[in-house]
């Protein structure tokens, strides 16, 4: 479970975030949606331990991240937008590194890293250098370092971009699965299908701020409209009609 | 169970490994290169402190006095070398390392991800001290032949000796990014290094140590003696390791300097631990949120293009890269360092005091003239090797608006050939106008110079430019990687040997000219005589011209090919 109270980032006079507050309970995916420069990113960097928050408090899995983030990062999984991998490293060997990391020791540690490159189709490339690896192959190892240690809340940023369809299929069937095992999702992304078609309950942040929270019926019966698609609620919700001006400037 | 803090350096243990074993034939070329310098410089080094300590060996308490002096200098030099580098280095390995980011969002304690940074920056810093030190201690070892011992304790001076400035630089950095941006603390320590090694040079200058080359100064030399030890004082771990070293030499033991050495290392490290946990992660967290530095917006640059007679495409690459390139603090402080390293490369040659030897003097000051052509070529290498070699591979990621503007390759090529080749010839003119006036060489020696370096600087700059572009690294994190690529070295090889060939093809005639003109009866030149001189000259300028010219083809041609 991931639990926060009204966290607050300030870049000195800039608020880049303005008192938010939610909860991810176990078994449920959470998209966090917002335009660009809303203050996604900077959240999820906050969540993850990266970024120290100016005020607020974050709670995961029952660790505070400020008195206890070793515990609190223990039981979480992070998927950055730009991953970093060691590119001189093979695939086997970045998530072995990994696992000793998060404490994972003995024998069962190179059956768990198979199985999960068996589970992202990375399998045939565990011996060869992440160098060589498309985008798409080291978004989809990243995903496999964030659920080598089983954990019980995972933090997602942008995890559709640079991916192919088959593997966007294949990794909404991992996080679907995942939730249905108990695990808490805080995804944010711009693919507003994705969210729709994903997520339980949506956040939208806007200027720092969530504007509005609930499920995908909840927020259309809060903007107000009658699509059955979330574009133009979200396009509703965040100030979007500036679109409509399009055609008299182009 | 989590791992110790040695389990977060395996990566870099990995990926050296994986490098070693992945290496390709330009790798394995590099290496062999670099290491036979390598060992060049070890064996002269070496063979320095040998002959240096064994010609000290034989004024017996003087020469004792003289060499345990030169350890704490030769120490002291180092200790502040090594808290530049301590300082430079933990910016990069605490707060601007990419895989922090990664490590960070694990659940590490911030004590073991200290004590693995801090061992790689104690390695990243001190690796040149180490092996700088290994030839010159052996050397003195050897020479006065000194017990087992000394080696081990060499070891064991040196290992805490290198903790020390490193742990004091480390904590600069820690207090540093608390106060300012990780960014703009980059830019601050690149100024600090610029003024660190300004320092030393006004240094040695203070010290003046040709005044010991002079018969007249001897009663000075107590004077300069006492200059030379009056920055050692007790209190500073460069005496400690210099006193610890001199007594094993002579087979004793210090154990009141080597204790100190040891304490003092373990308190930094203890306290700079201490620190870490309490400040480190506030200031990690504020290096990540400084995207935005400050900047000159140098308006004035596009008011001086708009100036210049060049079309709009010329103009604005131009005023693009020089916006890039002084807007870089970075590259532009280096080249200041450069032209400090210049100003006292020429203040030497005006105190340099050949009238004192009247009857060589003319000949000595014509073959300096011809050496000075050579340094001034090699600068000019060097510097083309530094900024204009890496002129295309700076586009970057960014590489793609250039080929995907309606801008031929062949004018974007030229744009960074024009770049360079204004600042080098401005420099590399002022070089060899300046030191033939200090030196006072002869009037046709300075046109001939002055003619050659400028048809070198075309020819070095067009090959830079050229090979810049055939060996271009758009994957490279600075201009210096770029640099010290297989293509950077190849352009060294190629300009060092153009250099050597035009030193040749100019000397000859110069020489045969002077000697005529310096005999009391001037005897005519022959026909034959006057038409091998003519020769060599015009073979300077032809050959000057068909490396500028290959350069800058091939350049385009590659640009042309690139997938």
């Amino acid at each position: 479970m991931i639990s926060i109270q009204d966290l607050r980032k300030q870049y000195g006079q800039f608020t880049a975030v303005d008192g938010i507050s939610l909860e991810v309970q176990p078994g449920q995916i959470h998209g966090f949606l917002g335009p660009n420069g809303a203050g996604k990113t900077t959240s999820i960097r906050m969540i993850a331990g990266l970024l120290k928050p100016t005020s607020g408090r974050i709670v995961v899995n029952g660790h505070d991240l400020a008195t206890n983030p070793e515990g609190a990062k223990a039981s979480l999984g992070f998927i950055p937008d730009r991953p970093y991998i060691y590119e001189k490293l093979t695939a086997g060997e970045f998530l072995r590194f990994h696992a000793g990391l998060y404490g994972i020791d003995g024998s069962g540690v190179d059956q768990r890293v198979r199985e999960m490159l068996d589970l992202f189709e990375l399998g045939r490339w565990e011996h060869e250098l992440v160098e060589s690896f498309s985008h798409g192959m080291k978004q989809r190892l990243v995903m496999c370092a964030a659920f080598l240690h089983r954990p019980q809340a995972v933090l997602v940023d942008e995890p559709m971009v640079g991916l192919d369809p088959r593997g966007a299929k294949l990794i909404k069937s991992v996080f679907k699965r995942m939730s249905e095992h108990g695990v808490a999702i805080l995804m944010s992304t711009h693919t507003l299908e994705v969210a729709q078609e994903m997520c339980d309950h949506i956040s939208i942040i806007l200027k720092g701020r969530i504007i509005a929270r609930g499920t995908v019926d909840e927020l259309r019966e809060l903007a107000g409209s009658e699509h059955e698609e979330l574009t133009p609620v979200f396009l509703k919700l965040t100030g979007g009609s500036a679109l409509q001006e399009l055609d008299e400037i182009v | 169970m989590y791992k110790s803090f040695p389990y977060l350096l395996l990566p870099a243990y990995w990926s050296s490994r994986n490098r070693a074993r992945g290496s390709d034939r330009s790798d394995r070329v590099r290496a062999w290169v670099f290491g036979g310098v390598g060992m060049l410089v070890f064996a002269a080094l070496f063979w320095g402190s040998f002959w240096l300590t064994t010609q000290l060996t034989a004024y017996e308490e003087l020469g004792d006095f003289l060499l345990r002096i030169g350890l704490s200098w030769l120490f002291l030099t180092f200790l502040s070398f090594l808290a530049f580098s301590g300082v430079v280095s933990s910016l990069s390995t605490f707060f601007l390392s990419e895989d922090l980011k990664f490590l960070l969002a694990a659940p590490i304690a911030i004590r073991r991800l200290f004590y693995a940074r801090f061992v790689k920056t104690v390695l990243q810093s001190s690796w040149m001290v180490a092996v700088f030190l290994l030839p010159v201690l052996l050397g003195v070892g050897i020479a006065r032949c000194a017990p087992c011992m000394f080696y081990v304790t060499a070891l064991l001076t040196v290992a805490p000796f290198c903790v020390i400035p490193v742990a004091l630089g480390t904590g600069t950095t820690l207090l540093l990014v608390n106060v300012f941006p990780a960014r703009r603390a980059r830019d601050i320590l690149m100024l600090m290094g610029l003024v660190f090694a300004g320092s030393i040079v006004l240094l040695l200058r203070f010290i003046k140590p040709e005044r010991l080359l002079r018969v007249e100064s001897l009663p000075d030399v107590t004077g300069f003696f006492a200059t030379l030890q009056s920055p050692i004082t007790a209190m500073l771990p460069s005496f400690w390791a210099g006193e610890t070293l001199f007594a094993s030499l002579a087979g004793g033991r210090d154990l009141l300097h080597a204790g100190a050495l040891w304490t003092t290392a373990a308190a930094c490290t203890v306290m700079l631990s201490a620190a870490s946990e309490r400040w480190y992660f506030a200031g990690f967290s504020k290096s990540q949120e400084a995207r935005k530095a400050r900047f000159t917006k140098l308006r004035s640059l596009d008011r001086l293009a708009l100036a210049l007679p060049i079309g709009v495409v010329r103009r604005t690459l131009l005023i693009k890269d020089l916006k890039v390139f002084l807007r870089d603090v970075t590259q532009w402080s280096q080249l200041l360092l450069l032209l400090a390293l210049v100003m006292v490369y020429l203040y030497n040659f005006r105190v340099l005091d050949l009238d004192r030897i009247p009857y060589m003097a003319g000949m000595i000051k014509n073959f300096y003239a011809f050496l000075n052509l050579g340094l001034a070529g090699f600068v000019m290498a060097t510097i083309s090797a530094r900024f204009v070699f890496p002129g295309v591979s700076s586009e970057g990621a960014a590489f793609w608006i250039i080929r995907t503007s309606p801008i031929s390759l062949r004018d974007f090529l030229w744009s960074k050939f024009w770049i360079g080749l204004v600042p080098v010839l401005m420099l590399s003119l002022t070089l060899t106008i300046l030191a033939n006036e200090f030196l006072g060489v002869d009037p046709f020696l300075k046109v001939v110079t002055g003619v050659a370096i400028a048809f070198m600087s075309l020819a070095l700059v067009g090959l830079a430019t050229g090979m810049g572009a055939r060996y271009p690294r758009f994957g490279a994190d600075n201009a210096t990687q770029v640099a010290g690529s297989p293509g950077g070295v190849a352009f060294m090889i190629a300009a060092v040997s153009y250099i050597l060939v035009m030193v040749v093809l100019l000397g000859w005639p110069s020489s045969v000219y002077l000697f005529r003109m310096s005999r009391i009866h001037v005897r005519p030149f022959q026909i034959q005589e006057i038409a091998l001189i003519a020769t060599c000259f015009v073979s300077a300028v032809a050959l000057s011209v068909s490396v500028f010219v290959y350069g800058m083809r091939t350049g385009v041609q590659a640009l042309k090919e690139l997938g």
